[in-house]
């Protein structure tokens, strides 16, 4: 069973002078494995932030994030990067493919090794995801929609215990996005999902939606 | 990024090249030096003082020594004009030095006793443009009083072999070479013996007992040769040294920045890929063996191209003109080690730098 995900008093704050600035002021909550989170508001309501920081992208000015009874937020770099390599999965809202591999070789380079098991479970992603034939191909040739969903086989390769994207849909058409968005809520029955969108029509098949407003949480 | 270390390494390979084919051409026209050493007196005496002799010949290691005369005859390099010696001995010497030498008669006969005949070696042939019948050297002969001739010597024979060398008989030089002073030449029973021996057989100025003196003899050894041919070519090495730093260092720098921009313009992949988890260790190791990669390859593609155009260079245009080069110099290609390490040094570090500086939520974030 995988641990929750949680957060206390999670404020992220930057300072331009004299003048303080909060992304985000103390958020707390508790997310529970196995379930689709949605995080939603309007742009500038903190929730990529948020999101950089329950994935330790970020460092919180204050508060912590806990994975069960371990504190991610102060983790030293080396073991956080483990973290995010082992346990957690990555979807941005541009693919950001290497430009000169393959589909397929994309996304065995999340994999701890790349070895030929690797490789098969690669290609099985790619099945899975409807891009079978698309292994070989360059992400030049590939459509955006398509190239979108290589970053999702990307982020679940390692198989990660929390799955978090990041706008994934949003520089992709209403087909696509959904599309997408399919292939990330599939994932709930292995792990918890983290998706964090503007575009409330993209959550309509998620467990919890979690909603944010000028850096703080408020009632959906 | 890759073609400019490939020219880094022609340039700097290529010049080495060039530079240290004067060594070369000189230890290659005077290689006979291998096989034996000059014992010859100094200005006051016509020939080496008997007990100076008497020293040589004592010496347990000596396996023959030699009374010979000569004369000189021009070979043309791109130096100039050098000096050559056309030696004479009796028969059997002669003899015994051509079969120590591997040399062979190939063309021809030997020079008569007495006669003004001479044999030379077949490169010597082909650089002074002789065909048998013609004058190794002759009255008219330029390159001043040293290499003037009273009567002209004709070439009778041609002699193939790994060594420059040149025959005529010992009578005739010292019937019109009256000016040439007669010289001592000696031999070793061991090759592995030569150095130590050449060394020990070094000229001394304190009198010391059983030492040649400076004031009586000089000798011109193999190690003397080199000794001498380096001291001149001291400042063009230094120059050269210089030069190749010079470039290092421009090349370095240029290069160095080219990989940043390189780096630059994939950030979004080193940054995605610090996002997913990959280490910094981990990213710099990437750019390293890229970088020590890239820079491998440039330097086998420089040094294979500079060493195909050197030896055609070196067949096709520098051996008539008296230069050889060796195409294939190891020291030449020692030179140019340092361009793929301080590139790669510089590049790894400062894109190392930037790595450590990297925040991959910076590149992730970019809407």
């Amino acid at each position: 069973m995988h641990d929750t995900l949680s957060c206390e008093n999670l404020t992220l704050a930057y300072r331009d002078g004299e003048r303080t600035t909060y992304a985000l002021r103390d958020v707390s909550m508790s997310l529970p494995p196995g379930k689709f989170y949605g995080i939603m508001g309007p742009s500038g309501s903190g929730k990529s932030s948020l999101l950089y920081l329950l994935s330790g992208l970020k460092r919180p000015t204050e508060g912590k994030v806990a994975l069960g009874e371990l504190a991610i937020s102060h983790l030293p770099d080396p073991e956080l990067m483990r973290l995010r390599r082992t346990r957690f999965g990555f979807v941005f809202q541009q693919p950001f493919l290497l430009t000169y591999l393959t589909a397929l070789e994309n996304i065995v380079v999340a994999a701890p090794q790349p070895s030929a098991a690797a490789r098969q479970k690669a290609q099985e992603l790619l099945e899975s995801l409807g891009l079978a034939t698309m292994a070989h191909k360059l992400p030049s040739q590939l459509s955006g929609g398509e190239r979108q969903r290589v970053a999702v086989a990307r982020a679940l390769i390692n198989e990660p215990e929390i799955l978090f994207a990041d706008e994934p849909t949003a520089a992709l058409d209403q087909t696509n996005g959904h599309r997408v968005i399919e292939a990330l809520a599939a994932w709930r029955t292995k792990g918890t999902v983290i998706v964090v969108t503007h575009d409330a029509g993209m959550l309509t098949g998620a467990d919890e939606i979690l909603s944010l407003r000028d850096g703080q949480r408020v009632e959906n | 990024m890759g073609l400019v270390i490939v020219l880094a390494v022609f340039l700097i390979a290529g010049v080495t090249v060039l530079a240290n084919a004067i060594d070369l051409t000189v230890r290659t026209i005077y290689r006979y030096t291998d096989y034996f050493t000059y014992v010859l007196p100094q200005q006051q005496f016509r020939e080496v003082p008997e007990p100076q002799r008497v020293i040589v010949e004592s010496d347990p290691r000596v396996e023959r020594t030699m009374e010979g005369a000569f004369f000189l005859c021009n070979i043309k390099t791109v130096m100039g004009r050098l000096p050559f010696v056309v030696l004479g001995v009796p028969d059997d010497d002669r003899d015994y030095l051509m079969q120590r030498m591997g040399t062979t008669l190939v063309a021809g006969r030997l020079p008569a006793e007495g006669m003004p005949e001479a044999v030379l070696s077949e490169p010597m042939v082909e650089n002074k443009k002789l065909k048998i019948g013609d004058n190794v050297v002759s009255p008219t002969e330029q390159g001043g009083m040293a290499t003037a001739a009273p009567i002209p010597v004709k070439l009778v024979g041609i002699l193939k072999g790994p060594v420059w060398v040149g025959f005529t008989s010992r009578s005739f030089c010292t019937r019109y070479f009256l000016l040439n002073p007669r010289c001592t030449l000696y031999t070793w029973k061991d090759n592995s013996q030569r150095d130590t021996l050449n060394r020990s057989m070094m000229p001394v100025s304190d009198k010391s007992k059983g030492k040649l003196s400076p004031t009586e003899v000089q000798v011109l050894s193999k190690e003397n040769l080199i000794t001498e041919v380096r001291d001149s070519l001291e400042s063009l090495y230094m120059i050269m040294g210089v030069v190749t730093s010079a470039v290092i260092f421009a090349i370095t720098l240029m290069s160095g920045m080219l990989a940043n921009i390189y780096f630059t313009q994939r950030l979004s992949e080193f940054g995605v890929l610090a996002a997913i988890g990959y280490s910094r260790p981990k990213l710099i190791g990437r750019v390293l063996a890229e970088t020590a990669l890239l820079n491998i390859a440039g330097w086998i593609v420089g040094a294979a191209s500079t060493a195909l155009l050197m030896r055609f260079l070196g067949e096709s245009v520098f051996r008539a003109r008296g230069l050889f080069l060796d195409p294939f110099d190891l020291d030449a290609y020692a030179h140019t080690i340092p361009v793929p390490i301080c590139i790669t040094l510089f590049s790894v570090g400062t894109i190392t730098y930037r790595l450590l500086k990297l925040d991959p939520v910076t590149i992730i974030e970019r809407r």
